[in-house]
């Protein structure tokens, strides 16, 4: 067995050596690199916007979020706030309550059941929320994202088209999203309802409107709020607070797949033996 | 072929059926003459899908002896389709949901997207909701990567062809449907030509020394511009693919190659 080294954050063990080619286990392995990445700028405080300067249109780049309360190396996944939800609806809570969550209160060593677990393909608003980077580019017409984790990409048409008016339900659901005033807004409906809000097990129904809202407060700093509107689920609309992301120009979106044999392999040979780690924001 | 809208893998035998539909009103299409070189377009962009859906961007006929290591690895191999096929036995990569990755998502009978933007261009592959980025900035490819299934790509023009050049693949993949291998050692080549508007042509070099005794060379391979076309969310998902495969796949017995 290669070394072990204990995580600060979440009192698990992690086997350092499987993380380049393990993948899935969201939250917990991706913590890690975040924790590395990290490290380096313990002090980093958002510069204030120039009241003056136009904010800016473009929110082309890699951006990476930033730490909870900019402690770093302690990664939020909080841009979805599991202490902001609404009351479930009955619906909602028969979902909850079956989900299993790996990390959290309500994890239960053996018994997890994530969608990523499988390898289903992360969707939003979960994907805008792992402490991993996502590379935006703007065309005309057209905003594309790609998140490293999954290797997932989306696109968000910003073309002035509207909404499908009855989608068939996807993992990503069809997103278009349009400038007001400084901030770049995307709604999304047609999503399926297989995937979870959140690493928490809040799930995410078919009638969800996700919101998000995108400013960039300066050239280092992207602004993301995240709203969902899931009748279906919550009885009232979830709003979350703005997350913070930064800016990092010399990255690459690496090559991060989900293999199931893999996820397997490390399932039996590490998670299950070192038991379920703790939520990182509880 | 509601089925086709989510249920993943099985590449060949359900993609093929989708683009037999998508091909029938243009049973008898021709490519359009090559124009005089200096006027190709420089521009890629578009959704792309192929004229042919046999697969024979990568063609099996012309494929040079393999080395020991290649034909262990090819002996081993069960593909779905083709006359090495076995039922029940297969043991295609895709069938566990791994990526197929390039070269062999670009011969897959499904569309891709290009876009270009300054210094790069991705390529979105419909099959399993695959991108890739090819840099075009002039950075050279890296001495030493790690192995990815992707590998690292950089491309640049050449005249009225933009080449692609990529290296630092792993060996799971196949290249093709047939269970033909791909080493660590692979140097694929890409070559894009836009002939007309509305054709690209695409042509399939590998140079795999670990697999293959000489360079594998196949013909160039045409696609049909399709400016109405949106990339369609097609993930491949491994539970689904359990039971498409214990429900339809497997009673119906395995399918013939498309050749």
């Amino acid at each position: 067995m290669p070394v072990k080294r204990t995580n600060h954050f979440s009192g698990g063990y992690f086997d350092l050596r499987l993380i380049g080619s393990v993948v899935l286990l969201g939250a917990l392995l991706a913590l890690m690199p975040h924790a590395f990445a990290q490290s380096g700028k313990p002090s980093e405080v958002p510069k204030t916007q120039d009241a003056a300067a136009p904010l800016s249109h473009d929110l082309s780049g890699v951006w990476m979020q930033y730490p909870e309360g900019n402690v770093p190396g302690v990664p939020g996944m909080n841009a979805v706030d599991e202490r902001t939800r609404p009351p479930l609806t009955p619906w909602g809570k028969t979902k909850f309550d079956a989900a299993k969550p790996l990390v959290g209160p309500r994890a239960v060593p053996g018994v997890e059941n994530n969608p990523e677990l499988r390898c289903e393909p992360d969707g939003p608003p979960k994907l805008l929320n792992l402490p991993n980077p996502f590379e935006m580019i703007q065309i005309p017409g057209r905003v594309l994202m790609f998140f490293e984790l999954g290797h997932i990409w989306r696109t968000i048409w910003a073309d002035g088209r509207p909404l499908p008016k009855d989608p068939d339900p996807t993992y990503l659901g069809y997103s278009v999203g349009k400038w007001d005033g400084d901030t770049f807004v995307v709604d999304t409906i047609g999503f399926n309802d297989r995937l979870w809000d959140d690493s928490y097990g809040n799930p995410r129904s078919d009638a969800t409107h996700l919101t998000e809202r995108y400013r960039r407060l300066n050239h280092d700093t992207l602004e993301l709020q995240i709203i969902i509107d899931d009748p279906k689920a919550y009885t009232k609309t979830w709003v979350s607070p703005p997350k913070r992301h930064k800016l990092e120009p010399g990255w690459e979106i690496a090559e991060w797949f989900c293999i199931l044999d893999e996820d397997k392999v490390y399932d039996d040979a590490v998670r299950k033996p070192a038991g379920a780690a703790p939520a990182p924001n509880q | 072929m509601r089925f086709s809208q989510y249920i993943a893998v099985l590449g060949s035998i359900l993609t093929i059926s989708i683009g037999a539909f998508a091909q029938t009103d243009r049973p008898s299409e021709k490519p359009s003459a090559t124009v005089a070189p200096s006027t190709l377009s420089h521009d890629l962009s578009g959704v792309w899908m192929p004229y042919s859906l046999h697969m024979d961007g990568i063609d099996e006929k012309l494929r040079p002896p393999l080395t020991p290591w290649g034909q262990a690895r090819f002996d081993a191999s069960v593909p779905l389709v083709g006359p090495r096929a076995i039922a029940g036995k297969e043991n295609n990569p895709a069938l566990h949901c791994e990526p197929e990755a390039v070269p062999k998502s670009l011969i897959l009978p499904n569309p891709f997207e290009i876009i270009q933007i300054p210094g790069r261009m991705f390529m979105f592959f419909e099959q399993y909701h695959l991108w890739r980025t090819i840099w075009a900035d002039g950075r050279p490819l890296p001495k030493d990567p790690d192995p990815t299934f992707l590998g690292y790509s950089a491309g640049k023009w050449e005249g009225d062809t933009f080449v692609v050049e990529t290296t630092g693949m792993n060996d799971k993949p196949w290249v093709d449907s047939y269970g033909n291998p791909r080493s660590e050692q692979m140097h694929l080549t890409e070559r894009y030509r836009r002939l007309d508007h509305d054709t690209l042509e695409m042509q399939i070099i590998m140079d795999d020394p670990k697999a293959y005794t000489r360079p594998w060379v196949n013909p160039p391979q045409r696609f049909k511009l399709e400016p109405g076309w949106e990339i369609a969310e097609f993930f491949c998902i491994y539970d689904e693919e359990e039971n498409y495969g214990d429900a339809v796949r497997k009673p119906a017995g395995v399918a013939a190659s498309p050749k």
